[in-house]
């Protein structure tokens, strides 16, 4: 599988110092993420999004088909509006209106854990749901730990997020008998499909709530959805300075950037991917990674 | 599509359901599990109500500004490269994804849950033009197999035994699979991996979208749903047109609600916000991605004052759970897909065909669960009421029991009819009173007497009593209050001119 080709497209933008330059520190979260930290590699690639549907192939005569189903669209969406305003007996409402209750109450968005008790009730809400998670002092540390257990594991392929925190585990030399791919470095392989077959699978979390145990990650070109997703086993880094209490510390920074500001996906984990469907017996790791290790850093 | 739906009535089909042993356990087991996990997650978070309030307030202020909050919706979506389209109807939905696949030569379609691609029996329609539609939820995968309809919003699978899954399983393995859930997961895990891979388009619902900056946002627990929206390279989203909040500050309070409501868990195993197909330089996440606004008779609760409020659901099952009635018919005996007393309710106000829904409006007993355990507070068991209001007068009620009603009415507005009704009672049931009790199930008291037993007519009425009661009281009997005395009396005075209705509905 491994041979199928990606669209030619992609393979222009792939090495990891040229879109890193700019970093956005607002997106950042929590607050104590300092801005310096090369974490928010986003941005810089967003506005080529915005235009168009991605970097599909361009076919004319689908192309041509899309433009024609986006004016039937446009037209459609006055008189779906109109209909709903009429339905609700106004005339079209085309001010924001005044939103009387919005977000959590006073009193939650005031509550905060100290950082100690962060990482306490993270690693308590992580294991409480077949997690693992340990604390390590450094990113030297947390190499080790990763190496060991793809050892024990005895783990083939790995594929890390191509961000140099990453880099600097040394996955490579520390697990010589696994082939380490870092995700999205060759225009060539098929990514997808190297998630899928890997053992292990490297993130490093772009924040991580405490009060539901949920870490954050952003797509990028070199954070691929996939390295959280398809492997066996998946390792997740949090810098213990990125760690705060509630889900809102995540989600109001989203709305303050604003939408130009968005990755493709944000994704919240809080856990090895789950299902009761088959008679209430828990399984872990249906679709996603089964063992889901957390590890705090610092 | 499936033999429950061949049965006309919600008794008819509740029997086929109180007749399976397992079905009875199963859904019993599940929905109990579900209710107190719920009601952990709630007190252990605290202040409950508060947060209900919220999310009550929310719902109705988008819903109440929904032309602005969807048009908004739009805008940003398109903005970040969507095709966004509009279905009025269930058909026309179906038609736009038909002509999606078409256009993609899609052979396969993978999808992770969505209650809407169920209302509109999409997977069916797909078939039809060669398309192989793929559920990838674990339950749903196995009533695909199975050849079902969903019978739980959150499980849908409840019904099934592992060793009944294990022979659906089994026929698609091709050899003998061991009825361990471990075993049979990983069996799925392994043969669905290759159809997330090989599928040209991913299909999702949307459990909310963000108006302010056009993402949609999908809570699950399998990772089903990230692999639909990440693999394939064409995505299509189905969102109801309802499903809009304004903002990821507002997304805190749903995400506080609906996980705790739905499975008592703090948060879905994964919650993913999705802003737009991939970015040109990403390796991963769809080319192009369409989403499909869906009305399918959502509009017709928009500016009716008693539904309204439905529109607020966001589909969290916990009023199944709270049900006594559905813990104990399970989800089949509705006959549709939306189940428990949000389908007896949602049902018929979106096919606005009350006559032929109306049984599953008094498949209930009005108990008020269903609004208690509501994270946005519906008031379903009032709807309840309404729709039984709404069938009465559109003239679908009962033939007999209108004529029963009026007979009664009859009987009670006149005082001389009562007394000779309780004269000829008092003598006719001489014929069944055994001990005081009536417990013959003839005639009229059949149904009330399967279960119950009726008291006798005692000898002396308080009607028969009441000359020696007002004696003996005499003057100490407590003066109404002049005002409300009045209203009483005007009440009967408008009573006699309108010509003795019962009640001003």
């Amino acid at each position: 599988m491994a041979d199928i080709k990606r669209d030619a497209a992609v393979g222009a933008a792939t090495g990891s110092g040229s879109t890193r330059a700019e970093a956005v520190g607002s997106e950042s979260l929590p607050a104590g993420a300092a801005a310096g930290e090369t974490l928010s590699e986003e941005r810089a690639v967003t506005a080529g999004a915005a235009s168009g549907s991605g970097d599909a192939p361009a076919d004319p005569a689908h192309a041509a088909w899309l433009a024609d189903m986006e004016r039937a669209s446009r037209a459609k969406q006055v008189t779906f509006m109109d209909g709903i305003a009429a339905r609700l007996r106004h005339a079209r409402t085309t001010v924001k209106p005044e939103q009387p209750m919005r977000g959590a109450p006073d009193f939650w968005r005031a509550f905060d854990w100290t950082p100690e008790e962060r990482i306490e009730r993270f690693q308590a809400n992580w294991r409480s749901v077949g997690g693992h998670t340990e604390r390590v002092a450094d990113l030297d540390a947390a190499g080790r730990f990763i190496a060991e257990r793809a050892e024990e594991l005895g783990a083939r392929i790995i594929v890390r997020q191509d961000q140099p925190e990453l880099a600097t585990l040394g996955l490579e030399a520390a697990v010589p008998q696994a082939e380490v791919s870092v995700w999205n470095s060759d225009g060539d392989v098929y990514w997808k499909a190297r998630a899928a077959e890997a053992d292990i699978g490297v993130v490093l979390a772009d924040g991580a709530l405490a009060y539901t145990g949920t870490v954050v990650v952003r797509s990028a070109p070199g954070k691929g959805r996939s390295v959280s997703l398809l492997p066996t086993v998946l390792f997740i880094l949090i810098p213990a300075e990125r760690l705060g209490t509630r889900l809102g510390e995540a989600l109001v920074p989203m709305d303050e950037a604003g939408r130009e500001a968005l990755p493709a996906g944000v994704h919240f984990i809080s856990g090895p991917s789950r299902s009761s469907d088959i008679e209430n017996d828990l399984t872990i790791g249906v679709h996603g990674p089964g063992v889901v290790y957390a590890l705090i850093v610092g | 599509m499936s033999a429950h739906k061949g049965r006309a009535t919600v008794k008819e089909r509740a029997e086929l359901a109180l007749n399976d042993e397992f079905l009875v356990k199963a859904v019993k087991f599940t929905t109990e599990r579900l209710r107190n996990g719920k009601k952990n997650a709630s007190a252990e978070h605290g202040n409950w109500e508060e947060w209900r309030e919220r999310g009550r307030q929310i719902r109705l202020h988008t819903i109440a500004h929904l032309d602005y909050y969807l048009n908004l919706f739009v805008d940003n979506a398109r903005a970040n490269g969507v095709h966004v389209h509009f279905a009025d109807k269930g058909e026309d939905a179906v038609a736009i994804a038909m002509d999606i696949a078409q256009r993609k030569a899609a052979k396969t379609v993978v999808k992770s849950k969505s209650m809407v691609s169920e209302e509109l029996h999409l997977n069916h329609a797909l078939e039809g033009i060669g398309v192989e539609a793929i559920e990838t939820d674990l339950g749903e995968y196995i009533i695909q197999l199975a050849g079902e309809m969903p019978s739980h919003i959150v499980i849908p699978a409840i019904h099934k035994n592992r060793y009944q899954i294990a022979d659906l399983l089994s026929e698609v393995a091709g050899e003998r699979l061991e009825a361990d859930t471990t075993i049979l997961a990983g069996f799925v895990r392994k043969k669905l991996r290759e159809k997330f891979l090989e599928a040209d388009i991913g299909m999702t619902g949307c459990n909310f979208a963000i108006a302010e900056t056009g993402s949609m946002v999908l809570f699950e627990n399998e990772g089903n749903a990230r692999m639909v929206t990440t693999v394939p390279k064409t995505q299509i989203t189905l969102m109801g047109m309802e499903r809009i909040i304004p903002s990821f500050e507002d997304l805190e309070v749903m995400a506080t609600l609906l996980p705790r409501s739905a499975t008592g868990q703090k948060l879905t195993m994964y919650m993913s916000a999705i802003t737009g197909p991939k970015r040109t330089a990403d390796a991963d996440g769809p080319e192009e991605m369409h989403i499909i606004i869906v009305d399918n008779g959502r509009s017709l609760q928009l500016g009716d004052p008693e539904f309204q409020e439905l529109l607020n659901c966001i589909r969290c099952g916990a009023c199944l759970n709270a049900c006594p009635v559905y813990r104990h018919i399970g989800g089949h005996a509705y006959g549709s897909t939306y189940s428990g007393p949000i389908g007896a309710v949602l049902t018929p106000a979106l096919n606005k065909n009350i006559a032929e829904w109306d049984d599953i409006a008094n498949a209930s007993s009005l108990c008020g669960a269903c609004y208690e355990a509501c994270p946005v507070k519906i008031p379903l068991h009032d709807m309840l009421i309404y729709l039984r209001r709404r069938k009465v007068e559109t003239g679908n009620g009962k033939a007999i029991e209108t004529a029963g009603m009026k007979g009664f009415a009859a009987l009670t507005g006149s005082s001389a009819a009562m007394k000779a009704a309780l004269a000829i009672g008092k003598l006719g049931q001489r014929l069944v009173v055994r001990g005081g009790e009536i417990r013959t199930k003839l005639g009229p008291l059949k149904g009330w007497n399967s279960y119950r037993v009726t008291p006798s007519l005692p000898r002396r009425s308080f009607r028969d009593r009441w000359e020696k009661l007002e004696r003996e009281v005499g003057g100490t009997r407590p003066q109404m209050a002049p005002d409300m005395q009045r209203r009483m009396e005007e009440i009967v005075k408008q009573r006699e001119q309108g010509g003795g209705g019962h009640g001003g509905h």
